[in-house]
């Protein structure tokens, strides 16, 4: 049995779906899209938090949640209207609420008046409303005081009498006394009764009248006879052939005592209607996976044994719950089931190809099975975006509210899902970004109204899938980037050298160098020493990438393109000297081994390569990771295109391509600590470790290690040739 | 004199949490059947195909409430005389008169204690033993 601590997990766990039933409820109901239902489920909301919260003993839950409730009634019975002022303070009460929740589940203690003001202003509306309903967060009594109610007695016995079954179940009344014979015949009358007792419920009882004195018994003389009651949805014919081989060894009598239908009133509605034999059709509204489960009780099952099973008397889940613990358990297996897999691929390449021919086809299977497993199991952990989008609109509220702007937040695609692990470490570079964007994007109503924009700034935030990856785009309507100023800045903190010549975007993504900050007021809301340059290494750890647009006077695009999980990834397996590297297959653009005309000497660069009338920008890898240059022929080297997330290409000169591969990461920075440049590391096929690129990372030490005498130029030239 | 073991009985609440507190309140009056349902059209299909002794419904319900419940169970041709006893909150005052309309035969206050269980169903089918 679950003991409370777990029961009050559930609740809590509840909690969170109430909440967020609750907030996306209010929105849609501020922005016009509620309907009478929208009112019911937020109201259900609010009273599920509060029922349970009764159960579980917190007091200061149950009273706001009380209170929060009495004017959703007033809503939903039209004694109070949805003004905006009114909505306002429901959707403070809604934070509040998510608070009370937060503390009771953190056992936090909770002070006396807290959400006060809020509370004060639902009692406000309950007032204009004429008082509400009913009164304040008192202790229950057991019965409602002067109330007229009197319970109203049943006697058991008499229903189980006037209704012994259930619809579509017959009844029959069996006396069963074996003979002599039977016994004889090596018929055992107790697997007759057994079977008897499969076709349905069975209320048997034995009648041992004739049972002699100990001493005087015979052991092949049958002394016991039964009565017995069957309520079964068995046919007589099938109770008839449990007794098909005794039948002529005993006395038995059957007799049908079913009662006869009852017909159904007319005043029940359609979706109330019970299935019976002659059922009326499903009401539309039915969901489909019920109206599958319904044939089987009208119908009898062919399966006797089946009748009665416990199984059928609940209606079976669509959904369960299990621990996260445990599935990231799969998903370890399966990270290590693909190791093995390559593993083997490696053996079998090594055998005789008459050896290997079949087992390579069967390996293809494997490694086709392997593939579908982990997709399967990462979609048991993926969870969509929504939960981390819920968050967000009580931000931008907040944020607005301090900074006396107007603020709306639309959000699309909320169902989007992604690995858990990401949505895990989502919530913090989201926050900043929102943040920002109510704090430093969106102007001051005045303002906007003086650029001939609406009082009301928008913040679209969004999800979808593109890619093999999700793409999560944050967009204002605000003033943008000033980039003279962002320029400005950047060059009195030295962060950029006095005469650089950067593109616009350029300056705008200095604002993502660390150190980086140019609220000129720092407010309490963004200005805390954490910058966007946190954010940017946060969605770099996560192996995703953060691009930023900027029109002035028009706003601001942020795009995060994250992977789908964290667990394992498709990577190139490439070698340089005596080293392997695995690169993300998703920073790849193309591989190509490019001819000597196309590569150009441009001073301070480390050559160029032209590619379609492109200038692209060409490192040698093995420079750029310290294990100096390599060993193989020089005309196998290969130019890797990489797209380093701005816009710009660079290309990585390695020796060879070894093949694509799944890889499972695994992170080094638990066991020994970040390194520039190495993402993590994975066991490839031959057992071996092998680090993981971090592509970005090496663009951007590509760009700062310096260029002396064209270098790497010159030994990447004939290395090209 | 009815005995606890032997009543089967129906719990039809969509919160799970509330769900689990009956049965451990129910458990430890001394139930054993104990069917569970998470609203009222789920009970109905429930009572389609179990016998019950006894129907123990929260009100405020997706789908179909406990009155509608209610209602449904009282035009049922089978299931129409099952004691029924309504959970409410402690707000819900007019919704008694109207569950008492619809031939509910007790109400139980949430939140409650396995006591005033059993006080509310020994009201309704008598002492239990």
């Amino acid at each position: 049995m679950a003991s409370l601590d777990d029961l009050k997990k559930t609740f809590f766990d509840e909690c969170d779906e109430a909440m967020q039933q609750i907030e996306i409820g209010l929105t849609d109901i501020r922005s016009g899209e509620g309907n009478d239902e929208t009112v019911n489920a937020v109201f259900r909301g609010v009273h599920s938090v509060k029922g349970g919260a009764g159960i579980f003993g917190f007091e200061q839950l149950v009273g706001f949640a009380h209170v929060f409730e009495t004017v959703l009634d007033g809503l939903r019975n039209g004694s109070l209207s949805a003004t905006s002022d009114n909505l306002d303070v429901l959707l403070s009460a809604s934070d509040v609420l998510s608070d009370l929740v937060q503390m009771s589940r953190s056992g936090q203690e909770i002070a006396d008046g807290f959400g006060a003001e809020v509370r004060s202003g639902l009692e406000q509306i309950i007032e204009q409303g004429g008082g509400g309903g009913h009164g304040d967060g008192d202790i229950a009594p057991a019965d409602f005081e002067g109330l007229d109610f009197m319970p109203v007695a049943v006697d058991l016995d008499e229903i189980a009498v006037d209704a012994p079954t259930a619809l579509g179940q017959n009844v029959y009344e069996i006396t069963f006394r074996p003979k002599a014979e039977m016994l004889k015949k090596a018929n055992e009358p107790l697997y007759v009764l057994r079977e008897l007792r499969k076709l349905g419920e069975l209320e048997l009882t034995a009648n041992s009248d004739n049972l002699p004195a100990l001493t005087d018994i015979e052991t092949d003389v049958p002394y016991l006879w039964w009565h017995a009651t069957l309520r079964t949805e068995a046919t007589r014919e099938q109770v008839d052939e449990v007794f098909e081989f005794v039948s002529g060894d005993c006395d038995l009598t059957i007799e049908d005592r079913t009662p006869a239908p009852v017909a159904m009133p007319i005043d029940v509605p359609a979706a109330m209607s019970m299935p019976t034999i002659d059922a009326p059709p499903l009401a539309p509204e039915m969901p489909a996976a019920k109206v599958e489960a319904k044939p089987a009780v009208a119908a009898p099952p062919a399966e006797p044994a089946a009748a009665g099973g416990a199984g059928r008397t609940k209606p079976a889940a669509t959904t369960t719950r299990i621990e996260l613990d445990r599935i990231d358990r799969v998903v370890n297996m399966v990270g290590e089931l693909v190791i093995s897999q390559a593993m083997l691929g490696q053996i079998v390449q090594d055998l005789p190809e008459t050896t290997s021919m079949r087992l390579i086809q069967i390996l293809d299977e494997v490694a086709h099975h392997t593939r579908e497993l982990k997709d399967s199991v990462m979609s048991m952990r993926a969870q969509p975006v929504g939960s981390v989008f819920q968050r967000m609109p009580r931000l931008v509220r907040e944020v607005a509210a301090k900074t006396h702007k107007k603020v709306r937040l639309e959000t699309h695609g909320e169902t989007t899902e992604v690995d858990r692990s990401i949505i895990e470490r989502l919530g913090d570079p989201l926050t900043h970004i929102i943040r920002n964007s109510v704090d430093h994007g969106v102007e001051a109503p005045a303002a906007r109204l003086a650029a001939g924009k609406p009082e009301e700034g928008v913040i679209r935030l969004s999800a979808e899938h593109r890619g093999g990856r999700i793409v999560i785009e944050i967009k204002d309507d605000g003033a943008g980037i000033n980039s003279e100023r962002v320029l400005k800045i950047a060059r009195e903190k030295g962060l950029v050298g006095p005469d650089a010549q950067l593109s616009e975007d350029e300056i705008n993504n200095l604002i993502m160098m660390p150190g980086f900050s140019t609220a000129e007021t720092i407010s309490d809301i963004s200005g805390r020493g954490v910058g966007m340059d946190v954010v940017r290494s946060n969605i770099q750890d996560l192996g995703g990438r953060i691009t930023l647009k900027s029109v002035r006077g028009q706003g601001m695009t942020i795009q995060l393109a994250l992977p789908l999980t964290l667990a394992v990834m498709d990577g190139m397996v490439i070698k340089v000297g005596t080293q392997t590297y695995v690169m993300p297959l998703s920073a790849i653009v193309e591989c190509l081994r490019p001819s000597r005309g196309e590569i150009s000497a441009l001073i301070g660069t480390h050559g160029m390569l032209q590619l379609r009338g492109e200038f692209v920008p060409i490192v040698l890898l093995g420079d750029l990771l310290g294990i100096g240059s390599s060993a193989a022929a020089n005309s196998e080297r290969v130019v890797i295109i990489t797209d380093t997330g701005e816009g710009s290409r660079i290309g990585l000169v390695v020796d060879e391509l070894l093949g694509h591969q799944q890889v499972v990461i695994k992170s080094i920075e638990e066991s020994y600590g970040a390194v520039p440049g190495i993402a993590a590391a994975t066991i490839l096929g031959n057992g071996r470790v092998a680090f993981i690129l971090d592509v970005e990372k090496l663009s951007e030490l590509a760009v700062h290690i310096p260029v002396t005498n064209n270098a790497t130029m010159k030994a990447a030239q004939p290395a090209l040739n | 004199m009815p005995v606890a073991g032997a009543i089967k009985v129906l719990v039809v609440d969509d919160q799970n949490s509330v769900r689990q507190m009956t049965r451990m309140a129910l458990e430890e009056i001394g139930f054993r059947h104990i069917h569970e349902a998470e609203n009222g059209v789920q009970a109905m299909e429930t009572a389609a195909v179990q016998p019950l002794d006894l129907i123990i419904s929260d009100y405020n319900m997706p789908e179909m409430d406990g009155l509608g419940l209610l209602r449904a169970v009282r035009g049922h041709p089978v299931a129409r005389k099952v004691p029924f006893i309504m959970l409410t909150g402690r707000g819900d005052r007019e919704l008694v008169v109207k569950a008492a309309q619809a031939g509910v035969n007790n109400y139980l206050v949430k939140p409650f204690t396995s006591a005033i269980l059993r006080g509310k169903i020994e009201q309704v089918i008598g002492k239990l033993s």
